[in-house]
């Protein structure tokens, strides 16, 4: 299998072409501050907008395969395209093989120069991206997940009844494939068993213990598994993906005490805000406004129309905070990176207590929206502050983990789906009001928010 | 706790017994201790709770090493148990009344998953008529979910029973969870003599623990447990049906080893209860009233006084009412022209007591009529006095020459 | 009979490709690799630098064996194809030894062309095809008072700036009108040729040698004028030819190269030919030509490799654009595309006499046919992006003549990053 690599993205929305990226680079590159010198380029466009120019370490260069001299090669471990100077014949034919613009003549060394992502830094990161005032830049890190992951084993059977653009699958393969096979397995009714996790008929889909917990006592039935495997001496991880239904409304009760006795449980909730596998009820963390088939919109009676949910989402990770749990956090699969950081602490927290993990996990079903579209809604969910990311341990707290400071107005992500299609302006207030509320009370709960380097 | 016994020297005598004086619910708790649990879920409820507390109190004293859980509630203490049995634990709680109806969803799903877990029951009436005095109605009301169901006439009877409710429950042939009822109140909170087993004799009896050979959530045996089954679809309900048949299979299985358990406690301990159907002076007898539980002990007095007044009546008592013991019963049965039953609960649907709604099913395979009638007495705590079985005993008499009430007898109207 | 699976002749650009584009869809097919050559295998692009010194010669390799080993590729030197007997799938090699191959691409290359000039058998006279040309040439320069180079070709003129470097006075003889023709414009190659009188070189184009004969310092080389040149150091750089003469009765199609069609295919099934040996379409037109230059026989390479282990990704070949980039006395040249104005074509030129820098684009209807540029940086792979994709550049046209370097990046920015 292939290897990942790190990588440097650009969001032209965000850039304002200040080329502070640039004089970094030609800082760092050529001691100057020369931005005809730097390997990464800005362009302006006609219209005000910003282009970019950069080297993308092509997985088959062409840049390496025109050079006569065997001066550019692809490093195997860092993904850099090399350039080697000794080798170098100046002959430009590198340039005339990017198609990118990712090589180009330096008139100041009269070689060419390309990005090396600064992989032989001290940082280990490149100077442009945290140059960048703006966040237009990012250092991009997630291949790390695809080279480990890729090799660790699907415990997940390869097909699976799942709807099409299925968040679910997703994060249920992932998580397996970090847990690893000294696990068992609770899958609540709910998308996960409705998409075969426990198999129909004799057939399983997966490669580990499995099973059905009622929809009531998923964390009472793993307590009960994992105290035995405890009290023989083997290490067993108990883990619990459920839907939010079964977390937040009829299972609370079995979730809560299991917390409070400070079970060793790894409890993944997967909030696609409903019950979607019963066809899209309304859940407590269904958000206000949202069309399900049980909050339907109608004409309504006595000049009341109906519009969907009228309460606000239960703020379920919130309350497991309050349970002073080992470890809670909140995850997306739009930022793989951070989720499986947070997999990572869950999973060690477990071992110690209840470990809980919230992931916000769109439905392309239940909420309306294209089917190749599921990153992108959990991005825009993160970057408009309509969920947010973050963790708590009893020793630092709760802390953002990727705080969205320029939030997009939270009709970007309500157009993106069909859910909110019938929303008044009214609603719409209602829930950018309830967006920045929620942002405020989360921030109070960061106690030590200037002192990331605290946790346990 | 009375249970200074314990620290006396053993007995002299072959089955090395111990002689205590102790409640009903301390006598199960000692029982649940000799049969070595793995692990015990707890949720208080009356009239249950010194039971939990005397098993939690042995557990703090070292006298019982078992994983305690402090459960938030009944629905949560199976649940735990269930786990735990999943992982290979031999698996142990009490409930009663509000506590058992909450518990009702896992506690079906107990027996589905053939998980030998151990339950007492410590009977309660209500829910609403609100009471937390005995009666038979909580127990009664869960009897057609596949829990193997064994009901105490005394404190003994208590502590032997719950011991021989692991053996019974995981049984290859069975598997299955098993309730030991014990009537609120009465049993509960009585207080008699009693003789405590051996722990090496138990231990020699219980054998070696394997509960979760059939099904287990264990990474070295990975499988899917309780996937879905059934539909018109696919491969049909063959599986479904599979499931089913083998849980009555596993009932009907029960009725044997129980006699085998009874048969086996008795060579070993040298006591001798009817593992299924007893007989009291039923021989010569014209006429029959049948009891469950506690209530027996007074049944038996009245029946020996009617004798002595030269009545020809016996008793019949059930100590398995599930699975019910339709060719047991039929045997005894056949001696009888006239049957009087009294149930501690009722069943709503057909105006008298479970029991004797049960009974009269088996009464049909007799293939001869005998007429019958219900009594309902014991509700929410009240006593079944000898004074109340000499009317059972004299309105069944009549059924000899008159017609059958088809109203039931409501024996506690006008306590 | 020894068998295999693919059998890939030669070993330089194209055959190289070809290797890791089979080996991306097969893993595991039976994979030979035959090639005369006895040294790992190398560029003929680079064997200029080796004449300066740029370049030392034993670092000049392109892959290792460890490369052949991993792509589990049997590798063979000195393994020269003597004949290729199409009817029964059967190479022959030069030690009479036959390979049977399933499918064989011809990357053989080219070697020098030998003008037919009455005396040349009769004189020394050095080419550059091969490294050990390459070796013997850098011996030769330094020892060199007089030197002529025949032809102005990018490997004549690296050759002779080499020359004119160490010291030597330097004729250039050229037929065509100009220098570099083929690769730059007139004005470009005057701009060249300046930079060459500059610094002493002696530029005879439109002149023809018509006889040579040994001399005293070497040779002797008569003008089509009638003039005469000594020379102690005489580099015959006139051109190559394709290496096919083992196509025999092979039943091959050849005219200058071998014929091959738009997976690099030939007339024969199971035969494929790429780089310096086909003739390929051109872009430009359906006309079948010789496209010799390196970045084009790693693209014919790579598609004649995904042909031949049948991956389903090969999109045809989209025709050759010229690609050339030229050093010359620390200035620089690039040109992209067609030099050839159709009708209805519009060329703009911009010169800038004070920076020496010129700039040349031709369009048609508004897209890019060629750009040409001496000291005028551009990135030529982009722009040979905008032409391959015919990029309509009328709303950008006058930005992009200003600033073809920023906007090609804008549109490419926009476009297909």
């Amino acid at each position: 299998m292939g290897r990942g690599y790190n990588t440097i993205a650009f969001d032209a929305a965000r850039c304002d072409g200040c080329g502070d990226c640039m004089t970094a680079c030609a800082g760092a590159k050529t001691g100057t501050q020369d931005k005809t010198r730097s390997r990464i380029q800005i362009v302006g466009d006609a219209s005000g907008g910003f282009e970019l120019a950069l080297c993308r370490q092509c997985g088959d260069p062409k840049c390496v395969t025109v050079c006569p001299a065997g001066a550019l090669t692809k490093d195997g471990a860092s993904g850099v395209i090399d350039w080697n100077a000794a080798k170098c014949v100046d002959c430009l034919l590198c340039t005339v093989g990017c198609a990118y613009a990712g090589i180009a003549l330096d008139a100041g060394s009269g070689h060419v120069a390309k990005c090396d992502m600064c992989y032989e830094s001290p940082a280990g990161s490149p100077a442009c991206v945290p140059a960048c005032p703006h966040g237009a830049l990012t250092y991009i890190t997630t291949s790390r997940i695809y080279n480990e992951v890729g090799d660790w084993e699907d415990l997940f059977a390869p097909g699976l009844a799942g709807c099409q653009g299925c968040n679910t699958e997703l994060l249920m393969r992932h998580t397996l494939r970090r847990v690893g096979p000294d696990t068992v397995l609770a899958t609540p009714p709910g998308c996960v068993p409705g998409m075969g996790s426990v198999g129909f008929n004799g057939t399983t889909g997966t490669k580990i213990p499995v099973f059905h917990p009622l929809l009531t006592n998923t964390a009472a039935m793993l307590a009960g598994i994992k105290r035995q495997y405890k009290r023989v001496g083997r290490e067993v991880l108990a883990l619990a993906i459920a839907g939010d239904g079964g977390a937040s409304d009829v299972g609370f009760q079995s979730l809560s005490g299991a917390a409070e006795r400070n079970e060793q449980i790894l409890f993944m909730v997967v909030d696609n805000e409903g019950y979607m596998n019963t066809g899209m009820q309304r859940s407590s963390c269904t958000p206000y406004g949202a069309w399900t088939s049980t909050t339907p919109v109608g004409k309504g009676s006595g000049g009341m129309p109906s519009q969907g949910k009228t309460q606000d989402a239960k703020n379920l990770p919130l309350i497991m905070v309050n349970h002073r749990c080992e470890y809670v956090a909140t995850a997306s699969t739009a930022y793989m990176e951070d989720l499986y950081d947070k997999l990572d602490k869950a999973i060690e927290a477990s071992k110690r207590g209840f470990a809980y993990l919230h992931v916000y996990s769109p439905c392309t079903t239940g909420w309306r929206f294209p089917t190749d579209q599921n990153m992108e809604v959990a991005r825009k969910a993160v970057e408009t502050n309509f969920v947010m990311l973050w963790d708590y341990t009893p020793g630092a707290g709760l802390r953002f983990t990727r705080p969205v400071d320029q939030p997009l107005p939270v009709t970007e992500y309500l157009k993106a789906m069909g859910r909110f299609r019938h929303l008044s302006p009214d609603q719409i207030s209602h829930i950018q009001a309830k967006v920045v509320e929620n942002l405020a009370f989360v921030k109070q709960m960061v106690h030590r928010a200037s002192a990331p380097g605290g946790e346990t | 706790m009375n249970t200074a016994a314990l620290d006396v020297p053993d007995q002299a005598g072959p089955a090395k017994q111990k002689v205590i004086l102790c409640e009903g619910n301390e006598a199960a708790a000692l029982a649940v201790a000799l049969a070595r649990p793995d692990m015990v879920a707890v949720y208080p409820i009356t009239p249950q709770s010194s039971l939990v507390e005397h098993v939690a109190k042995l557990i703090a004293d070292g006298r019982m090493d078992a994983d305690i859980v402090d459960a938030e509630g009944e629905h949560s203490v199976l649940s735990v148990l269930q786990g735990g049995a999943l992982a290979g634990a031999r698996t142990y709680t009490a409930t009663c009344g509000p506590g058992l109806a909450f518990m009702f969803e896992p506690y079906f799903r107990t027996s589905g998953m053939r998980l030998p877990i151990v339950m007492s029951i410590v009977t309660r009436d209500g829910i609403t008529p609100q009471s937390v005095w005995g009666g038979h109605q909580d127990a009664m009301t869960v009897r057609e979910v596949g829990w193997v169901q064994l009901y105490c006439e005394t404190v003994q009877e208590v502590l032997d029973t719950t011991v021989m409710a692991f053996k019974i429950a995981e049984h290859h042939d069975v598997m299955l969870p098993v309730n030991v009822c014990l009537d609120g109140n009465y049993l509960s909170y009585g207080t008699s003599r009693v003789e405590l087993p051996d722990q090496a004799e138990v231990d020699a009896f219980l054998g070696v623990k394997n509960v979760n050979w059939h099904v287990a959530l264990d990474p070295l045996r990975p499988m899917a447990v309780d996937p879905l089954t059934g539909g018109s679809g696919g491969k049909g309900p063959a599986t479904f049906v599979r499931y089913r048949k083998g849980q009555c299979r596993g009932m009907q299985n029960s009725l044997r080893v129980i006699e085998e358990v009874h048969e086996e406690w008795a060579q070993r301990f040298g006591r001798r209860f009817a593992p299924l159907v007893e007989e009291y002076r039923l021989d010569g007898a014209d006429y029959a009233i049948m009891t469950l539980g506690s209530m027996s002990g007074a049944a038996k007095d009245a029946i020996d006084e009617a004798r002595d007044a030269g009545k020809r009546v016996g008793l019949i008592k059930l100590k398995t009412f599930s699975p019910f013991p339709v060719e047991a019963l039929l045997k005894s049965l056949a001696k009888i022209q006239a049957l009087g039953v009294v149930d501690r609960s009722v069943g709503f649907r057909w105006n008298c007591g479970p029991m004797y709604q049960e009974t009269m099913g088996a009464l049909y395979r007799l293939g001869r009529h005998v007429p019958s009638m219900s009594f309902i007495g014991g509700l929410a705590g009240a006593d079944i006095t000898v004074g109340h079985f000499h009317r059972v005993i004299e309105a069944t008499e009549k059924l000899l020459s008159g017609p059958a009430p088809t109203e039931p007898v409501w024996l506690n109207e006008r306590d | 009979m020894e068998q295999t699976k693919y059998l890939v002749v030669g070993s330089s650009h194209a055959a190289l490709e070809a290797v890791t584009a089979i080996r991306m869809h097969d893993a595991e097919g039976s994979l030979t690799l035959v090639t005369r050559d006895t040294l790992l295998p190398y560029s003929p692009t680079v064997l200029p630098y080796v004449v300066s010194g740029r370049s030392a010669p034993g670092d000049v390799f392109l892959r290792d064996e460890q490369f052949f080993a991993a792509n589990r590729v049997d590798y063979r030197r000195g393994a020269a194809l003597e004949a290729l007997h199409t009817g029964r799938n059967a190479a022959e090699l030069a030690d009479g030894s036959e390979i049977i191959y399933e499918k064989v691409l011809l990357a053989t290359g080219a070697a020098p062309a030998i003008p037919p000039i009455p005396g040349l058998d009769q004189v020394k006279y050095h080419v550059l095809r091969t490294l050990d040309d390459a070796t013997r040439l850098h011996a030769a320069i330094s020892q060199s008072k007089h030197a002529v180079v025949l032809g102005a070709g990018l490997v004549g003129m690296h050759a002779a700036e080499n020359l004119v470097k160490a010291g030597a006075s330097v004729t250039i003889v050229e037929m065509a009108k100009q220098l570099t023709d083929g690769y730059f414009d007139p004005t470009a190659a005057q701009m060249i040729e300046k930079a060459f009188v500059d610094n002493g070189a002696t530029i005879l184009t439109g002149s023809r040698v018509v006889k040579l004969a040994p001399s005293a310092v070497g040779a002797t080389l008569t003008l089509e004028n009638g003039k005469t040149l000594e020379a102690d150091l005489l580099l015959v750089a006139t051109g190559v030819k394709p290496n096919m003469d083992f196509l025999g009765d092979s039943g091959v199609a050849h005219d200058r190269g071998i014929l091959v069609g738009d997976s690099m295919q030939t007339s024969v099934a199971n035969v494929w030919a790429a780089g310096d040996c086909a003739q390929a379409k051109s872009f430009f037109s359906d006309d079948k030509v010789m496209n010799s230059i390196l970045p084009d026989a790693t693209e014919q390479g790579r598609i004649a490799g995904m042909a031949m282990a049948g991956d389903p990704g090969l999109k045809h070949y989209p025709g050759g654009v010229p690609l050339n980039t030229y050093h010359f006395f620390g200035r620089h040249a690039i040109s992209v595309g067609s030099s050839r104005l159709t009708e209805g074509a519009e060329v703009v030129t911009r010169f800038d006499e004070a920076s020496g820098r010129y700039l040349k684009a031709i369009f048609k209807d508004d897209r890019l046919l060629g750009i040409y540029g001496v000291n005028e940086f551009f990135d030529g792979g982009v722009m040979c992006q905008l032409i391959l994709r015919r990029v309509d550049l009328s709303a950008v046209k006058q930005r992009f003549l200003a600033n073809p370097l920023a906007v090609g990046r804008e549109l490419m920015s926009k476009l297909w990053r």
